[in-house]
């Protein structure tokens, strides 16, 4: 009786040393958050309008024009520094025939009447612009085309492209 | 019956001595999530990456245990956070991502790479911290709102 009850003793300090020299194991856990702010969205409102040009006659159109010059317009979040970029052609082309399109100019302004925040700027590879405190941002480019004395007739186009990115 | 009383005595004491959960040194192992990594603001196209090192944005978890013993860390990475409407975001985490402090110090960390399981010794007084940094991939067109995703950090006492 006497060694059972020893053996009953001994069982339990077995088991008792097997968990004790079993791994501890743990965990917890954190978070990871963020908050995404609003994509950046450009539309392109009006065209860059030279009219009737004349061959041999210079014509401008300033970025302060807002019937004629060129107008994009930016929605973002709000207050957020941006990066304007622009591809801007050397002619206007009409079939095999081209018009040499240069001195660009920019405006940037935070309402479409250009009387807010109004920035004058050179267009291009890269322009540090921000959004309006609600958001927005509107984009002029005006140009000037030079036509030669012998520019044949027709209607000249060319794409003129800004890429926006914060 | 003495014999018996002496070993009920014994065998009770020691149970109480040393429950499943404690080590040879005596002490629980604890693991306490201390910080969260915090992005903020976040661009659509933008990456934006957490160091390790930065005091107010990376996350911290420290590990409470027995003394001066070797622990081996393993973690569940998300791969992307979750936002409004269901939307991920990607992460990634780089090789060197995790800090790993026995002083507790976010300035005083040995880097590894969570991605795998690393082992650390637990200070004199059982203690040590793990920093975290993680980098955020917002696509271009990433739907606006908040974004949140779980980083479970697994420690185990090695024998």
């Amino acid at each position: 009786m006497r060694n059972s009850k020893l053996s009953l003793a001994v069982l339990v300090l077995a088991v008792i040393g097997v968990s004790a020299a079993q791994a501890q194991t743990n965990n917890a856990s954190i978070t990871a958050t963020a908050t995404v702010q609003t994509p950046i969205n450009v539309i392109g409102a009006q065209a860059l309008a030279f009219g009737n040009v004349f061959p041999g006659v210079n014509k401008s159109v300033a970025a302060t024009d807002l019937t004629n010059a060129g107008r994009f317009d930016v929605a973002g979040q709000a207050s957020a520094p941006v990066t304007l970029s622009f591809t801007l052609p050397a002619t206007l082309s009409f079939g095999a025939n081209t018009m040499p399109i240069d001195s660009y100019s920019g405006m940037r302004a935070d309402n479409s009447a250009q009387t807010v925040g109004v920035v004058a700027f050179t267009p291009g590879a890269s322009n540090s612009a921000t959004l309006s405190a609600a958001g927005s941002m509107f984009v002029w480019v005006g140009a000037r085309v030079t036509p030669a004395t012998n520019q044949a007739q027709g209607v000249y186009t060319a794409n003129v492209t800004m890429t926006v990115v914060y | 019956m003495k014999i018996t009383a002496c070993l009920a005595i014994a065998v009770a004491l020691l149970g109480a001595a040393l429950p499943p959960v404690l080590g040879a040194q005596g002490k629980p192992l604890t693991v306490t999530g201390v910080r969260g990594v915090t992005f903020g603001a976040v661009f659509p196209g933008v990456p934006l990456a957490i160091s390790r090192t930065d005091p107010a944005n990376s996350g911290q978890l420290d590990i409470k245990g027995p003394n001066r013993s070797n622990v081996l860390l393993t973690f569940i990475l998300p791969l992307t956070m979750t936002g409004p409407a269901g939307a991920v975001m990607p992460l990634s985490f780089g090789s060197s991502d995790a800090g790993y402090s026995q002083s507790q110090a976010i300035g005083s960390q040995i880097g590894f790479d969570p991605k795998q399981p690393f082992t650390g010794a637990l200070s004199n007084n059982g203690r040590a911290s793990v920093f975290l940094g993680v980098t955020a991939n917002p696509t271009a067109s990433q739907r606006a709102g908040a974004y949140t995703a779980t980083i479970t950090m697994t420690v185990t006492v090695l024998p």
